[in-house]
């Protein structure tokens, strides 16, 4: 601190002398001009800087300018957004005029990179610049579903549900608990698994900072890379206005009905094989005689037994004596799904004067699910304006928003809720086709007889889904104040919020139709609000000193404080399912069923950094940068952490030995190392904690059979010494640019070890239940490269096209997990028990099930294989791993993993005339997908329906090569989990295709562009589900979010939608 | 000259900025949990006692139906009662338990719930006795009673264990490694000598009667000396008990499963169960039994699990004195309408066309899927529909109910101690214990639809079964017959409780029994021609993997796998 403030002192009176100099050599003066372009005239909006300061002006609607420059050595630097950046010496002119050319590389674009701007050739570290146009082609409520594909070495997870969260990850995987990256928006930092309060039209730019040289300046949250968002500012200028409508139809890209039976005949036919392979008597109570079997005219009332052909109607009340007709085959699927609508409305103004800029924006976005009542809203508002004072400048970026959602597989806060067997797309596997949809009533129908299963009619479930509203408000803003303390030197303040408040209302209804009925009316609501505030000093110093040497210096301060507040209530015994009685309430309801609880969370975080960049005429570059970050999470022993990173750049291209390679445009390497931190653990983790509830430890030690007396136990285990993950980080790689810079490379290594894991290791059962404590013992590896290569036409020419290709690969490897376990098993799993485990010297979440081997031929083969639970012919065999002659749990092995080889996405623009196309493909190689619906739609536990090819692929000695197991009601030995559930989840995805025409220019408008648009066209895969675009379950454990320990699990998605649509920008 | 005048004002804004760090910003405590220092007296420690208690049901909100303090899973479709019931894809572990293929992942989950609730039961036994010996100013009366309770409790959990497994590691309040060996450890003789220290610490009597006290201790020290073999022992402690406690039988066999009977004098030691206590989803009313219901077309809607088999309801048969069929010869043919039966058969079992209770007559369509599984539906943990015990929350509130679980009833005291006489006393006291349960049988049968529930067993309503419940004449009573006769009282009397496997293990009886009754039921449930053959590694259940693994120090497993898995 004392050199800090010695420093602080020196710098002040350098900033006196400096000043004192300006006075005295008076050699002030103002220059004007206009600034032009070649084709378009004259150009407002366009920034003009003192080359080496941040003192700049901007251009009028009518192209001129004016400003105030020290002396003749000023340079003034002319950048408007694709345009190239011109420099002009000062020299004697008063008046200087500019023409801008079209840019070809937006390599000089200034970008916003932490607390900094940089020209974006300048940048040393990994940083992808996201093309925002580009990205906003994608029509999704959500900007990061929208980034797929979009930044090399940036992978994103979304499924189709409007408004569903998004898995991002940068660089693989880093933690056994939180990996989601933190997003900067507008400086205000947001931790979250979802942005979609943001309305994607408002973004003006996204920059990714993917290694610790660009992104330790966030210190402590940056070990997952940090998104630099930023939103669009108003430019000085006449008024615009700015209309852009989006109207589309959404169908699934694949349903379960092209896999599913269909036919309540060949769905005996399965049973009937099942029983008779077995020995077993073949059910007769729905299809009557196995032999000559039947649709019933009733599937209930029955008695179990026998068909039932005859009910009197009459008898029909609800819900004691349902009556249910047979249906001739109910598709299920179409019964829920359905094409949909998507609507986008923007609304934006922006303008203008030199003394101030505005920028509001209005947007609806409304997106009905392709699942029965399912559909998301958003209203939102922005508003961001600048004032410009001289030297002081202050403003405001702010947006408010609500956002809406129902229905769904779940809704991104209460995400794997739906997400398993009792989710709205398994029930459709669940549903016999024999099972009409209705009643004779008009009430719901269900599987309530014998034989036909567990499910839960899913149109009922939609339906009753509908009302269920989780409503969110959220605002995210900040206020700013900068001071130009010297040409140059700039002091700037910041205080920014994220604040939301969500509440949702949820009703049940009973289920007298279903098998496993439910006969309770009941509400639960949630309420949540949260408020998070950061405080942001910074003094940025940019100064070029003499002609070549530019520094970038940056020394700030930060404060940062989180309080989270939830609560939820619940009651039964409705006697009203009007809405206006969901309210919790002892005369709504049986009060002795309210039950209520609240917990929540605080945490803060204060920082110190600092950051210094040089280089020497664009050619030798030099950065480093160091933050000190304390946080509250950590006990007193480790409150503290320090995260520096150093960065170096060299431009080859620029030496004068490269200078006859005319064909070399840029060539430059880059190189960095750094070390970052992750502190996404509960709070309060540093002591031991204490609690209990009725469920686990109350007693009713009295008898009194209706009471409890409170009991505690130790739920978790602290650790005083906890402290923070350390991500030992190095990258390097080159940009290359060749033949006028037409054909554009980049690649990055880079290889990324993580210590210090955080993660609470299981103990053994003998230890108790407490949570185990959270320890710092893990060590996970990431190695990847990051590329594009892309190619565009010339610039001249009516026919212009670009293409571009970027790709990554990642290899995770854990290292070491706790020094005495070599292995712990992920969070979830099926009725079959565990799924992934996490060991060492394999990546996370790898699939950790039996080998399945084949089927067994014959009983030569049967006898001559290991002791194996329940083998038989036609059974499947598994293979003995540890070869001790028997095979059981313990021969479980790694037989995949869900991480990709390789993720890319491969663009297309081209323009001719007035015309444009572009096209856009993702694909994802090498990755596994366990499909734990095989469950029930191979091995139909629970009765389920099944697979049409179960009929036709079912070994039997007629078809020794059938690919699954006998039908055999009894084998319950096949269906073990094993490699079998396993498939290669590798796809290739037409993402979007547009046709645009913009018109020609005409006096009341300033632009006009009409387009027509599909999105997921086409899906080339061999997966067998519906959509092997899966995003990763949310799954949450004492130790944070477990997430990455459960990727590649289809439990039953929600497929990806086909969109088809029109829209139309226009600005005025 | 503006701007200089603004520099001390900013040179103030960079001193808040560098020094607004201070250490209380920083001090964020866990929200929504109690710390040790709350903890750290009476109160505390008394929770911490409630704890231990509220694991007796089994269910500490995590794991899986194999927790269940009942042992229907591991006890009674294990056994010869009962099979697992419901349609065959569901809950498969417990089938594959039922098949006695107990090394299947699901079946090793299943046994993972019943280790790991049971061992957090011993680790709140004695985090309660820890925290006890730190806190100070507790009197010494409740110190000395507190004490008594936690060690009975660590006893009872490391006994529900010792069943399980055989080969166990042992964990007291001074344990600080959790990765112990489980080879070489004799478990029983630290079971009783916990229960002896908690007999001398415990009261006669509590005021809370779900509180442990010196007899409870005691029964169950006698219990646990059968399960050790030691005759003699048992033979003092429980006519101790049985002489000298306060512990009589319910004046007839319905009211031992009974709301209104709860901790009457037949209970011993029970589950309080509670429900509409403010939990919100009823599981304080014996949640991991709740699968064991009638299906569909039932008043109770699901599940179907734990049905009685063919070859128990057959045991009931009686010859025309009222004795059972002691050379086997019950289960040759199915029985009949025309067969009399012990009456205890239509308490323990529902069976088509009769009263369920007062639930209304079992019926065809209360079964979920009967060419698998049978015709018959468990009864015992049926309460009576107007008792008022089910919940009012939960996903199917019938299956939720305050009918307290029975651990310990007299009547199985006395068998066990009928059991002492027989193998190192007297057996006509053997005779006379068995024939007062015999009598206490022949009190009451279930009673018909809309009319009492209990009825004389030779009420005229009686329509659908002939009952008759003799008493064992002393001739012809020798050691043999008495060995026999007991056997088939304890599988009477305690049918479906959970205690039929171990009791067949204790008497050497496993293999044979089990392959017999397999070989003779699968013709009736074709499903079981998958059983393994019943072998001597299946006296013991196999550890489950995860914690084997879980014990590994430096490479190495500290829990060795039982013999044969």
């Amino acid at each position: 601190m004392l050199n800090l403030l010695n420093w602080k002192r020196g710098l002040t009176s350098l900033l006196f002398l400096t000043f004192l100099g300006f006075t005295i050599h008076a050699q002030q003066k103002t220059i004007t001009g206009q600034v032009t372009s070649e084709d378009e005239g004259p150009l407002p909006g366009v920034n003009i800087v003192i080359q080496g300061t941040v003192t700049g002006a901007v251009t009028d609607v009518d192209g001129n300018y004016s400003i105030t420059v020290p002396g003749p050595d000023a340079v003034l630097v002319f950048s408007y957004i694709g345009y190239s950046t011109v420099a002009i010496p000062v020299g004697d002119q008063n008046v200087i005029n500019a023409v801008l050319l079209p840019d070809v590389t937006a390599l000089d674009e200034i970008v916003v990179t932490g607390y900094t701007a940089v020209r974006r050739s300048d940048i040393t570290g990994a940083v992808a610049v996201v093309d925002v146009d580009d990205m906003n082609q994608v029509t999704s409520v959500s900007v990061l579903s929208k980034l797929e594909g979009r930044a090399a070495g940036v992978t994103v997870g979304s499924n189709g549900q409007p408004g569903s969260y998004n898995t991002v990850r940068i660089r693989g995987v880093s933690s056994f608990t939180d990996n989601d990256p933190l997003y900067i928006v507008d400086g205000v930092p947001i931790e979250t698994r979802d942005l979609n309060y943001l309305n994607p039209n408002d973004i003006e730019s996204i920059q990714v900072l993917k290694d610790p040289s660009t992104a330790s300046v966030y210190g402590s949250r940056a070990n997952n890379g940090v998104i630099i968002l930023t939103t669009k500012k108003g430019r000085q200028g006449k008024a615009r206005l700015n209309v852009d409508v989006n109207l589309g139809v959404a169908a699934p890209v694949k349903g379960l009905d092209d896999i599913l039976i269909q036919d309540p005949l060949d769905y005996h036919e399965i049973v009937r094989r099942s029983h008779v392979n077995a020995d077993l008597d073949v059910p007769e109570n729905i299809y009557g005689d196995p032999n000559n079997p039947t649709i019933p005219n009733y599937i209930w009332p029955n008695d179990g037994v026998s068909q039932t052909m005859t009910v009197d109607e009459s008898t029909y009340s609800w819900p004691d004596n349902l009556i249910m007709r047979s249906s001739p085959g109910t598709n299920w699927w179409d019964e829920v799904f359905d094409p949909s609508l998507v609507q986008d409305y923007n609304l934006g103004m922006s303008g203008g004067t030199e003394n101030a800029v505005y920028n509001v924006s209005a947007q609806y976005y409304n997106q009905d699910g392709t699942m029965k009542h399912n559909w998301m809203d958003r209203y939102s508002l922005r508003a961001n304006s600048e004032f410009n004072f001289g030297r002081l400048s202050f403003g405001e970026n702010f947006a408010f928003s609500r956002l809406r959602t129902v229905g769904g597989l779940g809704n991104y806060s209460t995400t794997n809720q739906r997400m398993g067997e009792g989710s709205v797309v398994n029930n459709i596997i669940k549903m016999q086709p024999v099972i009409p949809v209705y009643d004779i009533d008009g009430y719901f129908a269900g599987a309530k007889a014998n034989t036909l299963g567990n499910g839960t009619n899913p149109v009922r479930q939609a339906y009753y889904d509908k009302d269920n509203v989780n409503t969110r408000y959220q605002a995210v803003g900040n206020v700013y104040a900068a001071l130009e303390i010297i040409d140059g030197l700039q002091l700037k303040s910041s205080f920014g919020i994220n604040t939301f408040s969500g509440l949702f209302k949820g009703f049940n209804y009973p289920t007298p139709e279903n098998s496993e009925p439910t006969m309770v009316w009941s509400l639960n609501e949630n309420y949540e609000t949260q408020l998070e505030w950061t405080w942001t000093n910074t003094l940025n110093y940019v100064k070029t000193f003499g002609a070549n040497h530019n520094i970038n210096a940056l020394l700030g301060y930060e404060a940062i404080d989180f309080k989270r507040n939830n609560m939820n209530a619940s009651m039964a015994g409705y006697v009203s399912t009007d809405q206006a009685a969901w309210y919790i309430r002892d005369a709504l309801g049986d009060p002795s069923t309210k039950n209520v609880n609240s917990y929540g969370s605080v945490s803060s975080l204060t920082s110190m950094f600092a950051k210094l960049d040089y280089n020497f005429a664009s050619k030798y570059y030099i950065s480093g940068t160091i933050r000190r970050d304390g946080s509250s999470k950590f006990g007193p022993n480790n409150r503290y952490g320090v995260f520096p990173a150093f960065s170096a750049g060299w431009r080859i291209s620029e030496e004068s030995f490269m200078s006859s390679l005319t064909w070399l445009s840029d060539l430059r390497f880059r190189g960095g190392w750094g070390i970052t931190g992750n502190q996404s653990i509960p709070s309060g983790r540093t002591a031991n904690q204490f609690g209990g509830g009725t469920t686990d430890t109350f007693y009713d030690i009295s008898g009194t059979n209706s009471s409890l007396i409170t009991g505690y136990r130790l739920t978790a285990l602290g650790n005083p010494d906890l402290k923070w993950e350390e991500n030992v980080s190095m990258n390097i790689g080159f940009d290359l640019s060749l033949l006028d810079r037409r054909i554009n490379v980049m690649l990055d290594y880079y290889n990324r070890t993580v210590d210090d894991l955080l993660y609470g290791p299981a103990l053994p059962a003998t230890a108790g239940r407490a949570s185990p404590p959270i320890v710092n013992i893990g060590t996970m590896e990431n190695r990847g490269i990051d590329f594009s290569i892309g190619y565009r036409s010339a610039l001249t020419g009516e026919f212009q096209w670009e293409i571009e290709f970027i790709g990554s690969h990642y290899k995770n490897e854990i290292i070491k997990i706790d020094g005495v376990q070599d292995f712990f098993y992920g969070p979830v799993g099926g009725r079959g028990g565990n799924i992934t485990i996490n060991q060492i010297g394999y990546p996370i979440g790898s699939f950790y099930v039996m080998n399945h081997d084949g089927i067994f031929q014959n009983q030569g083969e049967v006898d001559s294989h290991p002791t194996q639970d329940g083998k038989a012919v036609g059974r499947f065999r598994f293979v003995d791993t540890n070869g001790d002659g028997i095979v059981n749990a313990e021969d479980r092995d790694i037989v995949g993993n869900p991480h990709p080889d390789l993720t890319g996405g491969l663009s297309f623009n081209a323009s001719w005339r007035g015309l444009d196309l572009s096209a856009f493909f993702f694909g994802s190689l090498g990755n596994d997908i366990f499909v734990v619906q095989k469950e029930f739609t191979v091995f139909r536990l629970f009765s389920t329906n099944v697979r049409q090819d179960r009929l036709t692929d079912s070994w039997s000695t007629d078809n020794p090569d059938g690919k699954y197991p006998l039908l055999d009601q009894t084998d319950q030995f096949s269906s073990v989990f094993s490699s079998f559930y396993i498939e290669d989840g590798s796809y290739l995805r037409m993402k979007n295709l547009q046709l645009g025409y913009t018109l020609p220019k005409m006096s009341w408008f300033q632009s006009l562009r009409i387009y027509i648009q599909a999105q997921n066209l086409f899906t080339l895969t061999k997966y067998s589900g519906i959509d092997p675009a899966l995003p990763a379950i949310s799954t949450d454990g004492s130790t944070g979010n477990q997430t990455d320990q459960a990727m590649g699990i289809d439990y039953g998605a929600y497929p990806a939608n086909r969109i088809f649509s029109i829209g139309i920008n226009a600005t005025f | 000259m503006k701007k200089i005048k603004i520099t001390p004002g900013i040179l103030a804004l960079l001193l808040v900025m560098l020094f607004a760090c201070n250490e209380d910003f920083l001090d964020r405590p866990a929200q929504g949990n109690l710390d040790a220092t709350t903890l750290a007296n009476q109160d505390g420690v008394e929770a911490n006692l409630i704890s231990a208690y509220s694991l007796l049901d089994g269910w500490g909100n995590y794991g899986n139906w194999g927790g269940a303090a009942s042992n229907w899973i591991f006890g009674s479709v294990a056994s010869d009662d009962a099979y697992k019931g419901s349609e065959p894809g569901d809950q498969q572990p417990a089938a594959d338990v039922e098949l006695y293929q107990w090394a299947t992942a699901g079946a090793l989950d299943y046994l993972n719930s019943k280790w790991e609730v049971n061992y957090d039961g011993v680790n709140r036994a004695n985090a309660t006795i820890g925290l006890m010996r730190e806190v100070e100013g507790i009197p010494e009366e409740d110190q000395t009673r507190i004490e008594g309770e936690a060690l009975f409790l660590r006893a009872h959990y490391h006994f529900e264990i010792w069943k399980m497994w055989g080969n166990i590691p042992y964990y007291t309040e001074e344990d600080e490694d959790f990765r112990k060996t489980n080879v070489g450890t004799d478990a029983l003789p630290l079971i009783l000598a916990d229960l002896d220290a908690a007999i001398n610490l415990l009261p006669e009597s509590q005021a809370a009667v779900g509180r442990v006290n010196k007899w409870i201790a005691k029964a169950v020290k006698g219990r646990v000396q059968i399960y050790a073999e030691d005759y003699g022992g048992a033979l003092t402690t429980l006519r101790d008990v049985v002489n000298n406690g306060p512990y009589e039988l319910e004046e007839n066999f319905h009211f031992a499963f009974d709301v209104a009977h709860n901790n009457g004098p037949e209970t011993v030691l029970a589950y309080q169960a509670s429900v509409n206590d403010g939990n919100p989803n009823g599981e304080n009313g014996n949640r991991n039994d709740r699968l064991n219901f009638p299906h569909s077309g039932s008043p109770f809607g699901c599940c179907g699990f734990h049905q009685p088999s063919q070859n128990l309801v057959n045991a009931f048969k009686v010859d025309a004195d009222g004795l059972p069929f002691l050379d086997g010869s019950w289960d040759d043919t199915d029985l009949t309408p025309d067969d009399p039966v012990d009456p205890r058969l239509d308490w323990t079992v529902g069976r088509d066309g009769v009263p369920f209770l007062d639930w209304g007559l079992h019926e065809p369509g209360w079964i979920r899927d009967r060419p698998y599984s049978g015709p018959y539906s468990a009864k015992k943990n049926i309460y009576e529909q107007a008792s008022g015990a089910s919940s009012s929350v939960g996903w199917a509130t019938y299956q939720l109910h305050s009918l307290n679980l029975h651990l310990l009833r007299f009547a199985d005291v006395m068998l066990l101690l009928a059991e002492a006489e027989i193998m190192a006393g007297d057996i006509e006291n053997a005779r006379l214990l068995i024939n007062q349960i015999r009598a206490r049988a022949a009190a009451a049968a279930q009673g018909p639809d809309g009319g009492p529930v209990v009825v004389p067993i030779d009420d005229s309503s009686i329509t659908w079964a002939t009952y008759n419940v003799g008493e064992y004449p002393a001739a012809g009573w020798d050691a043999q017959r008495a060995m026999e006769a007991l056997k088939m009282e304890r599988r009477l009397e305690l049918a479906t409780e959970g205690h039929r496997f171990y009791d067949l293990r204790r008497w050497g009886d496993l293999k044979e029994v089990l392959n017999t009754y397999i070989a003779k039921e699968q013709d009736r449930r074709a499903y079981l021609s998958a059983a393994f053959a019943v072998e001597d590694r299946h006296s013991l259940y196999p550890l489950p993997t995860v914690q084997i693994e879980l014990s590994k120090v430096e490479g190495e497993n500290r829990l060795i796998q039982n013999p044969g898995w």
